[in-house]
């Protein structure tokens, strides 16, 4: 038996292809593990960031309420009293209003003593812009 | 021999894998092909699961963005008590003081049959850490979403609630439920051994969206003047129920609304119905002398009556259709503009009588929209009663004008003062101003609506000029009358009726607003029964007007006015 076995010398070219076939192959597993590694990793970390998203969120809602809370009038209200700051609102007397300069104002003034002459004004032109214009600035008295 | 002892040795190795495998090969065969179907569902339900996620309800705002509404996602602690039966005991002993329950209770839960129960509800972040660090078997949380009202008892009413499905009950809550309420959404993902979510390969994802949020009308620090004015009218005058309604005569938007008694938004279950019905929309009655503006005005509008006009007010008392009419005091003869300041309710019926008839009195009722809903968004609204003309009895002719036989919603009057403040335009109530989304996008912007013009821009001047002299020393409210500003009002006072008969009970109101050339806000004050001997609408809710208008002219910063007192004096004498 043993004097039938032929001695073949090894081929370069098929060790170089069988080496170049099998690093492909395990290249191609490397990758694909690796690849697959980093999808699950980088999910996990989206779950994660997902998690403190909805966790900041619940937190920012419970902040918004608290704050509506404490800038409610009737919290506010009970602070000054508290701290007896002494704050009140500015009465008319202490409110000085600067009319601009011009008729308009001097003649919505006289108009309104009479109403009938009023509305019948109103009806004539009723535009915002030129009420809006004759707005008295407000200034408070220190 | 020993050759074919060892190919037969061979033969059956050979014979015992073969079999092995083509065993191996018929399981995996079956496993494959013939159970495929079954074995893929089972590994599906074991690894995959549906995750349902319910969106969070919309925020409601106040007209400036505040606050007034929002929903906070809390945790909800359960058990399954198959697991925590064994330890019971001494779980109970451990959780109760950091859920504050009563032991007994708690332990009676994890003892219990089934396989759930809830133990605590609404948990705050620092419990559910503190609870997950004792490391019990058997017990797990899920969210849930539990709505907030930051400023408890403020606007109330108009808030509503919802119920424990998150569904609105009441108020804006409910009548705004469709842009109010989250749309689900769900995920199906899959878990690994230990039953954590592989992340990478969730297999469907829709988010759930947010509900939008609404923007009211109301302003929260009118809202807190007049609820502030309601408690003080509450303990001065002692009234079984007080309600006061803030809005913009122009546009019809309402900036405060508010009754007593009240609730807290956040504990609506413990309060009585009769606390959380909004009076504002759902109670009806008589509104009295404040009712005397629609028949007046109309007949004014008509040309039926000029305000110079003089009718014989009998000296107070009145033979009608075989009854007798009473004033609170004694007239002679008064102009038309006299009969309105000073409230003459045989005056009144005089002009009906006299001037208008029947057809024409109802015809205002209509036009001014009693007997049918304003259609604000708010759900339990009802129309008030004004009989049909076939129901009059004779009496009726000289009673309605008066704000008799005929039943309004607090609303109604208000609107109805409205159209004689806005040039006769009567606007729908408007309580929404616009609905956002999650980017604070407007998704529909609400605009004021006109529902009808029943008097003209000069009968309503004309109107204006009489009802000026009613928060005056010569009027029935002089109490109404605001410093520096010009104010138009009516009051009214109405004897209650109870059993289908009149009481010694009445509802007090006053009806104004101010600046009277070029009106700005309106105010509608309305008190139940007052006790303490006052009852009359100028002594009661008068001073309850002055006290809101006051503050809410210097808030909005409305220019003061000085009366033209000489000009009034004038005409009156």
């Amino acid at each position: 038996m043993k004097q039938n076995r032929k001695r073949e010398p090894l081929r370069l070219g098929t060790v170089a292809r069988s080496l170049i076939g099998c690093m492909c192959v395990a290249t191609f597993g490397l990758l694909y593990v690796y690849g697959k590694n980093r999808i699950n990793r980088l999910g996990d970390e989206v779950g994660k960031r997902e998690a403190t998203l909805a966790a900041v969120e619940k937190r920012n809602t419970m902040l918004a309420a608290q704050l509506a809370q404490l800038k409610s009038p009737a919290v506010l209200e009970q602070r000054c009293q508290q701290y007896n700051l002494g704050l009140v609102a500015p009465k008319d007397t202490q409110v000085v209003r600067v009319y601009e300069p011009g008729s308009e104002w001097d003649a919505q003034i006289v108009k309104s003593t009479d109403p009938v002459q009023a509305t019948a004004t109103k009806m004539k032109a009723p535009t915002a812009a030129r009420a809006k214009k004759s707005q008295p600035k407000e200034m408070v008295r220190r | 021999m020993t050759e074919r002892r060892q190919n037969a040795r061979v033969l059956i190795v050979v014979g015992i894998v073969g079999l092995a495998f083509l065993g191996l090969a018929f399981r995996l065969f079956e496993l494959h092909v013939l159970e495929h179907k079954n074995l893929l569902a089972q590994a599906l339900a074991n690894s995959e699961q549906v995750v349902h996620r319910q969106g969070r309800r919309g925020e409601i705002l106040d007209a400036n963005g505040n606050l007034l509404a929002n929903s906070l996602s809390v945790r909800l602690l359960f058990a399954d008590p198959s697991i925590t039966c064994s330890q019971a005991v001494a779980m109970a002993h451990a959780l109760a003081p950091l859920l504050q329950t009563d032991e007994a209770a708690l332990t009676a839960k994890l003892a219990g049959p089934g396989h759930y129960v809830r133990l605590k509800q609404k948990l705050n972040d620092d419990t559910v850490q503190q609870v997950r660090a004792l490391k019990f078997k058997g017990i797990g949380f899920e969210d849930q979403f539990v709505r907030s009202y930051p400023n408890g008892e403020l606007a109330s009413h108009v808030l509503g609630f919802v119920d424990a499905q998150h569904k609105g009950v009441q108020g804006v809550e409910a009548s705004m439920e469709t842009f109010l309420q989250g749309q689900a959404g769900y995920e199906v993902i899959e878990r690994d051994r230990r039953g954590k979510e592989i992340r990478a390969s969730r297999i469907e994802d829709l988010a759930p969206r947010d509900g939008f949020t609404v923007v009211l009308t109301i302003d929260q620090v009118i809202q807190h003047i007049a609820e502030v004015e309601l408690e003080k009218a509450m303990v001065t005058y002692r009234p079984q129920a007080a309600v006061i309604i803030v809005s913009r005569p122009k546009t019809g938007e309402i900036l405060a609304m508010g009754c007593r008694p009240t609730f807290d938004a956040n504990k609506a279950g413990d309060a009585s119905a009769d606390a959380r019905r909004n009076r504002c929309i759902s109670d009806v009655a008589e509104p009295g002398s404040t009712f005397k503006i629609v028949t007046i005005s109309y007949a004014l509008c008509e040309g039926l009556v000029r305000l110079e006009d003089r009718f014989n007010c009998e000296n107070g008392v009145w033979l009608y259709g075989g009854r007798l009419l009473h004033d609170a005091h004694p007239y002679g003869v008064l102009s038309v503009e006299e009969i309105l300041f000073h409230s003459s309710n045989i005056g009144a019926a005089k002009i009906a009588v006299e001037r208008m008839g029947p057809a024409r009195v109802y015809d205002a009722m209509r036009k001014f929209g009693f007997g049918c809903k304003t259609g604000i968004a708010l759900l339990g609204e009802v129309s008030g009663i004004v009989h049909p003309l076939s129901k009059w009895n004779k009496l009726s002719i000289s009673r309605i004008p008066m704000g008799h036989e005929v039943s309004v919603t607090p609303i109604q009057m208000l609107m109805a003062m409205n159209a004689v403040a806005n040039g006769g335009r009567l606007m729908k109530p408007m309580i929404v101003k616009s609905v956002l989304d999650e980017n604070g996008t407007p998704v529909m912007r609400y605009t004021p609506q006109l529902m009808g013009q029943p008097i003209t821009p000069q009968a309503t001047a004309l109107m204006t000029t009489a009802l000026r002299n009613v928060p005056s020393p010569i009027g029935t409210a002089p109490r109404a009358a605001v410093p520096h500003y010009d104010v138009a009002g009516k009051t009214g006072t109405a004897q209650k009726l109870e059993g289908g008969q009149y009481v010694e009970k009445y509802y007090s109101s006053f009806v104004g607003y101010l600046p009277a050339n070029d009106p700005e806000i309106s105010i509608y004050v309305s008190l139940d029964d007052p006790a303490g001997g006052a009852y009359y609408g100028g002594s009661v809710a008068g001073p309850v007007f002055r006290a809101v208008a006051e503050k809410v002219t210097q808030y909005l910063g409305i220019p003061p006015q000085q009366k033209p007192d000489s000009d009034k004096k004038e005409k009156v004498a």
